[in-house]
């Protein structure tokens, strides 16, 4: 990013970082959940898009973070925010092992293989003690979205700031050569494991870290809303439209669809869920690549005009 | 614990394998001709379900009227999506695994979608042959037996269909070698259709007998394609025998955390199961797919 | 003369019931370039398996410079100096051309940047440099064919392992590619190359040929030796030995 994209990023940020104390409880709300939902688009991306491991249970880290936080808030009487840090220590913690066992499955193995484990930990909470079975956990009422909000936004932009990192460096390079082929990567000298194993970490921390704020932006969680799988859904959904394993697909993507994301989950869950998933099966017949390759080549396209053009 | 809770926990849960190989057979007949695990295959399970469970609510419909009938309709479902959306998967086999796995992802949640607005959210059963004979300490649910009984005789038909008919033939042949059906001049094309069709009806008459014996509703869909894939997983792809001894343990393993825990972890045991066995077989089945 | 590069000694490798290698041992010297040819089965692609730390022996060693590598990794094998193609191109299709090569480069390079550079360099040294910017996966055959040797060579290796690198040219690119292992010598690599026909090039530039045959060593020597082996000839020079370069075009592809 130089000039003029470098300019308009820092003025998107500045007023995303100044403008919600004046906006009113609704709105505020509206640019919460857009942040968070790019957030964990951006988590998923890395994953799935730039390493190829198809993740549909990305949510065990956000519900894991969600109920990290409850507890410590119940049970320890930490700060969230504490709570939520904890979360995001846990899941990290936790996607080293995890990555080592499960980026051994392939395909269809390692995709089901993470549904299967947040349906797991769903059973989990629902059937322990401590985290409040089916019930779930209360949390103070009368919290203040405002500092949840600027969490999200941290983590937001760290997030994004990875995966920018990740376009540009050997890393990342290391990353899409085994999501083409392991194999051939490795007898080239990658370190597979290794760098499949922090992608998993990368893509595990984020929601571990932002799980934590919804919680006690909803000032509750329970088994069902923590550990669903429309949160993997709907990051699939965002990020193949805005265009998978890209910079800007996320962001593109995130944007269009958390409004529509939010108000057809919380209104009309079945329209949500068949707009959604139809979505997700027409944009890969018909805009596979997604918006984000479509406009940088129509940018290219300009940009060689006018170079004719001066000539 | 006593040998007849024993030998009951076991008869239950091998009856109900019954069902979850049927089931698992459908998913294998789509893997080895199109090498797509199709994620949607539990909400076709659960639409015939559910189906089956309101036309007997309404008029008391016999299941095994709408067996067939729902067979038809997925069948015909399962050809439209192919048709529509699974034949345009990119060439290259990795972005088409990929593609694959990301559409009937999201055909799984358009039909989740789909049924919770045809049937509501309500959990379902079918009480029809709730009675049970008894055989010395164990008795034996009509219902269990009746659908082991069905499902074992569609899969002698499956087996049949795909070793004594033209159909058959292709689709065998596709599954062993793309490239020497071709050159034999198959119709490939039309194989994979009649084969994610023909996945997708037994998927359905699965579905039609799974409630004679589990209460469901349109969001445990996912739960029925772990299990299904798990029984892939545990028995071998492409492996009929071990197909059914992969649905017995998972049928075992269902009926006896169902007894010792809740309904809900046995729903989880599948799943467990499955990890537990690709940890220990890291590369699956489905090992050589990825190169 | 110094030690050899590479040993590899009494290797067998069994899938279920077939011995797809069977004992072999062979050694390559620095800058050497040796042949191995054998029909299609013989165990060329296993012995270029088990060298490139892809797929481990049933038995024997394997020694790099002196050193066992049997039970190291691929990556840490191709980051010690040995480096492979492979028999049916795999490129990373949706990676630019350029990239493809710069991820080898890794090895050697701090940042991305050099690694591209030097990338851009090996490009322009096998031809390929025009079409750096293009993906990978809209490369021809041929072109397919020499961008696994730039990846290759983009480890900077001490030792090139060939599979089957004539295997789908045209009797031209086939002497282009002769011409070009002939060079390696020169920049101080050795190359094994499995070859399952073409003998015209093979006695051209081999210092030494190997046989396999159903896993077995047959025979090893010189061209000359190798040539006048009755075993040997009966197999691959009985027919006609100049024209076996095209004879089978499409061979080993499928």
């Amino acid at each position: 990013m130089r000039g003029r994209a470098l300019i308009a990023f820092i003025i998107v940020v500045t007023i995303l970082a100044l403008v919600p104390p004046f906006l009113n409880g609704y709105a505020r709300s509206l640019l919460y959940i857009t942040v968070l939902y790019v957030a964990l688009a951006y988590a998923w991306n890395v994953i799935s898009g730039y390493a190829g491991y198809l993740s549909f249970g990305q949510v065990t880290f956000f519900g894991l973070g969600a109920y990290t936080t409850a507890i410590s808030v119940v049970r320890g009487h930490l700060p969230w925010w504490e709570g939520a840090l904890l979360g995001g220590l846990i899941s990290a913690a936790l996607a080293v092992p995890l990555g080592y066992l499960m980026l051994r499955l392939r395909g269809a193995f390692f995709a089901l293989g993470m549904l299967g484990l947040a349906q797991t930990l769903q059973v989990v909470a629902n059937s322990w003690q401590l985290t409040g079975g089916g019930a779930g956990l209360f949390l103070p009422p009368g919290s203040n979205a405002l500092p949840v909000y600027y969490w999200t936004l941290v983590i937001g932009l760290l997030t994004f700031a990875a995966t920018l990192f990740i376009d540009r460096s050997a890393f990342g390079l290391r990353l899409q050569a085994l999501r083409e082929d392991e194999q051939v990567a490795s007898t080239l000298g990658v370190h597979v494991t290794t760098t499949k194993v922090w992608a998993f970490v990368i893509s595990a921390i984020v929601p571990g870290l932002l799980g934590g704020g919804y919680a006690w932006y909803l000032t509750y969680v329970e088994p069902v809303s923590a550990f669903a799988t429309r949160f993997d859904l709907q990051a699939v959904a965002m990020t193949i439209l805005g265009g998978i394993g890209t910079v800007w697909g996320p962001l593109i993507g995130g944007v269009l669809m958390s409004q529509v994301s939010e108000m057809l989950a919380a209104q009309y869950p079945q329209a949500y869920l068949m707009s959604f998933g139809g979505l997700v099966v027409v944009l890969l017949v018909f805009l596979p690549r997604g918006i984000a390759p479509a406009v940088s080549a129509a940018l290219a396209r300009r940009r060689a005009r006018g170079a004719q053009g001066h000539q | 614990m006593h040998a007849a809770l024993i030998g009951q926990l076991t008869i239950d849960g091998l009856l109900v394998g019954g069902v979850y190989a049927l089931s698992a057979l459908g998913l294998n007949v789509i893997f080895g001709v199109m090498r797509i695990v199709n994620l949607a295959h539990g909400e076709f399970v659960i639409g015939a379900a559910l189906l089956a469970a309101v036309l007997f609510e309404r008029w008391h419909a016999n299941l095994f009227v709408v067996l067939p009938l729902a067979f038809v309709l997925a069948f015909g479902l399962g050809a439209l999506i192919q048709r529509a959306f699974l034949r345009r998967l990119p060439e290259d086999l990795a972005s088409a695994e990929t593609t694959s796995l990301l559409m009937t992802f999201g055909l799984s949640y358009f039909f989740v979608g789909a049924w919770l607005a045809f049937f509501s959210g309500n959990f379902r059963s079918v009480p029809y042959l709730t009675g049970a004979w008894t055989i010395g300490p164990f008795s034996i649910a009509q219902a269990r037996l009746v659908a082991f009984v069905a499902s074992g005789i569609i899969a002698v038909l499956l087996a049949m269909l795909l070793r004594y008919t033209a159909l058959g033939r292709s689709i065998r042949a596709t599954s062993q070698n793309l490239q020497g059906a071709l050159a034999c001049g198959v119709d490939v094309e039309r194989v994979r259709t009649l084969s994610f069709a023909l996945g997708t009806a037994i998927a359905a008459a699965s579905g039609c007998l799974l409630i004679l014996i589990f209460t469901v509703n349109p969001e445990t869909g996912a739960n029925v394609t772990l299990a299904s894939f798990a029984v892939i997983a545990l028995g071998g792809l492409g492996n009929y025998a071990g197909t059914l001894v992969g649905a017995a343990v998972i049928g075992l393993a269902v009926s006896f955390t169902g007894y010792f825990a809740t309904a809900q972890v046995a729903q989880a045991a599948p799943y467990v199961l499955f990890i537990l066995v690709l940890l220990v077989r890291p590369a699956g089945i489905l090992g050589k797919s990825g190169a | 003369m110094s030690a050899p590069l590479l040993e590899i000694e009494n290797v067998s490798r069994a899938f279920g019931g077939v011995r797809a290698l069977d004992g072999v041992s062979l050694r390559v010297n620095q800058g050497e370039i040796l042949c191995i040819i054998g029909p299609n089965g013989a165990g060329k692609t296993t012995l270029f398996n088990i060298i490139s730390g892809v797929m481990r022996p049933s038995s024997g060693d394997v020694r790099f410079q002196g050193e066992s590598i049997v039970r190291w990794p691929p990556q840490r094998i191709a980051a010690a100096g040995i480096a492979r193609t492979y028999q049916i191109a795999r490129p990373f299709v949706r990676l630019c051309v350029r990239d493809n090569v710069a991820v080898g480069a890794l090895v050697r390079e701090r940042t991305l940047e050099r690694a591209r550079c030097a990338a851009q360099e090996i490009l322009e040294s096998v031809g390929l440099a025009a079409l750096a910017d293009r993906p990978a996966g809209t490369l021809t055959l041929t072109q397919r064919k020499r961008l696994e040797v730039a990846r290759a060579l983009a480890l900077r290796p001490k030792l090139l392992l060939l599979d089957e690198v004539m295997a789908g040219l045209t009797p031209t690119e086939i002497d282009a590619m002769g011409d070009f292992i002939e060079q390696l010598q020169e920049r101080g690599i050795a190359a094994i190359g499995g070859v399952e026909h073409v003998m015209r090039v093979v006695m051209r530039i081999s210092h030494r040929i190997v046989v396999l045959d159903f896993g077995k060593k047959i025979a090893d020597g010189t061209p000359a030796e190798i040539a006048a082996d009755p075993r040997v000839g009966e197999a691959y020079f009985g027919t006609s030995l100049d024209g076996a370069g095209a004879s089978s075009p499409t061979k080993g592809q499928s």
